[in-house]
């Protein structure tokens, strides 16, 4: 795994590249934009939030995208002749994404809960929410490879398509009480929401905008879990069946 | 176990119905202990998958294959422990140093500390890879790359060693030298499979070759074997004195063996036969009557071009293209 771990941190322009994003988005747009919206009190904290999951939603599908990638260009083949048990091969991955989620999303996360005062439970609470968001995310990225190894082309537009929809039809950047009735219904069936609102529970933040936060646990772990388990079922067999260079 | 790998109705398909693709289709095939087979046979023709489906990277659409007794489906976590695959196109870690990839190489295969380094060491210089062992794989020449993908068979020596055109993108020496280090695993005791398009590869290192065509084994024999196999592929050339007589023609033409004449001037002819070696004391014999006298001898066997040729209905030429 340490092998691996080098292999992705070797990349430390991407990892620059997230914090870069992150601290320009905050400082710069998010700033600029709470001045514009009065109806949300305190819409700062409301988009900083937002802005992290937005950050972990890039962060596992760059970890997903990295997978695909690497079975394109020849890593996993490799990997997969190695004496290493598939399913051991799949979590390796999975941790691989996940330390990679923590190194790219942690800093700019203590640092959100810092300046808002936030205590460290919640803090704690806050990374296990992301984390589990980013199991999911992850599962569902990994498990449209079959995708890639038709066309990388399509998988790229079906995975940036995808990112465009969640994110705007869920309660990342607004509530659901402000959304028109007709992008409020679409809202409701995206786990995007529910673990957006989950986390701003977590942190206490307009919790009476929010969804109810048991629903919230179960949507955000069903979809972490169901992902998980298909993204295992679905790699294998892609991987496997996928024709030889 | 005389057999260190064989396959049972072999089969690997892709696609939808719309475009199906059968790469292997139904092959049977065995590869005998300490031997190096040579898979020959035009791009498409299912080496690559085959080799895939033997380091079960692919699993198979129907049949199976044991690998020193293991089946690649039920036990493929102990067909993965035997077998060693060095794939076509070297890839893989990009942003590695040689030293790294064959020190983690080494480490999956369970060698550790000292033996590691020391085995990983002598491999870089053993492949000429000791200057570039600080270079990042991306930043390796195609040569290189392909050296290093090799080079990792040779860190910890699978008693089943698969080398998919190990020479692609390597210069002459190198060729040489990946040739000489293959037999050198067969001499320890590895069994070792190539596919390669390469003849004088093949030609080089097999003890048996398996040419293949459409996903199926055409013919697998030792090189002499194929040779002999095909009819009138050996080309006497023979001179006599004084110029051929119709009477010479004839008696040659009637010497068992003989599959076509053609003269060539008149002290000149070739024959077309089968197994010269046993041809020309008969031809010898038979002329002996007619007090003609033989000025000259030249014989050429086919060559394994001819073989696959005749095989495959493709020169092997023509698969480079």
């Amino acid at each position: 795994m340490s092998f691996e771990l080098r292999e992705t941190f070797d990349s430390v322009p991407w990892t620059v590249y997230f914090w870069f994003f992150f601290g320009f988005q905050y400082f710069v747009y998010g700033q600029l934009v709470s001045r514009l919206i009065s109806q949300l009190p305190n819409y700062y904290v409301y988009y900083g939030t937002g802005l992290l999951i937005i950050m972990t939603f890039n962060v596992a599908s760059w970890s997903g995208r990295r997978f695909v990638e690497g079975a394109h260009e020849g890593r996993l083949r490799y990997i997969l002749s190695l004496p290493i048990r598939r399913g051991e091969l799949f979590l390796e991955q999975l941790v691989v994404g996940l330390i990679a989620n923590i190194v790219r999303i942690g800093p700019p996360l203590v640092f959100v809960l810092w300046i808002n005062g936030m205590s460290p439970p919640m803090m704690l609470t806050s990374t296990l929410v992301l984390l589990s968001m980013s199991v999911g995310i992850m599962g569902i990225m990994i498990s449209l490879s079959f995708i890639a190894f038709k066309s990388f082309d399509i998988y790229s537009a079906i995975v940036a398509s995808m990112s465009a929809i969640l994110i705007r039809f869920s309660t990342i950047l607004y509530p659901l009480s402000f959304m028109p009735s007709s992008y409020a219904s679409v809202a409701r069936f995206n786990p995007l929401t529910y673990g957006a609102d989950l986390l701003r529970n977590v942190l206490n933040i307009d919790v009476s905008q929010l969804l109810n936060p048991g629903i919230s646990v179960v949507v955000v772990a069903a979809v972490g879990i169901s992902m998980l388990t298909l993204g295992m079922a679905l790699v294998p067999r892609t991987l496997e069946g996928v024709r030889s260079s | 176990m005389d057999s260190a790998v064989e396959t049972f109705g072999l089969t690997k398909s892709y696609g939808s119905a719309k475009a199906f693709v059968k790469a292997l289709d139904g092959l049977d095939l065995k590869v005998r202990q300490g031997e190096i087979l040579v898979l020959l046979g035009p791009n498409g023709s299912g080496k690559t998958t085959l080799l895939h489906l033997l380091s079960t990277v692919l699993k198979p659409t129907a049949g199976t294959a044991t690998v020193m007794g293991y089946d690649i489906v039920k036990q493929s976590l102990q067909v993965r422990e035997t077998v060693g695959i060095s794939f076509q196109e070297p890839r893989g870690f990009w942003r590695h140093k040689p030293y790294h990839i064959l020190s983690f190489h080494a480490a999956i295969y369970g060698l550790s500390g000292e033996e590691r380094s020391k085995v990983v060491d002598q491999t870089l210089k053993d492949f000429d890879l000791w200057p570039s062992r600080n270079k990042k794989f991306m930043e390796l020449s195609g040569g290189q790359g392909k050296r290093l993908e090799v080079a990792k068979l040779f860190v910890h020596r699978p008693s089943v060693a698969i080398f998919d055109e190990p020479t692609a993108m390597v210069d002459l020496d190198g060729k040489r030298m990946i040739w000489d280090r293959i037999r050198g695993l067969r001499e320890q005791g590895s069994t070792v499979i190539v596919a390669t398009n390469e003849v004088r590869e093949a030609e080089y290192l097999a003890d048996r070759i398996s040419i293949m065509k459409g996903g199926k084994e055409v013919v697998t024999e030792g090189l002499r074997t194929l040779k002999d196999s095909i009819t009138g592929g050996d080309v006497v050339e023979v001179g006599v004195s004084p110029a051929i007589s119709s009477e010479a023609l004839k008696a040659i033409s009637d010497v068992p063996g003989t599959v076509r004449i053609t003269q060539v001037s008149e002290n000149m002819l070739n024959a077309f036969v089968n197994r010269s070696e046993d041809w020309l004391p008969r031809m010898m014999a038979s002329v002996q009557s007619l007090d003609v006298r033989i000025t000259s001898i030249r014989v050429s066997e086919p060559s394994l071009d001819d073989v696959f040729l005749h095989y495959t209905g493709k020169e092997v030429a023509s698969i480079h293209a």
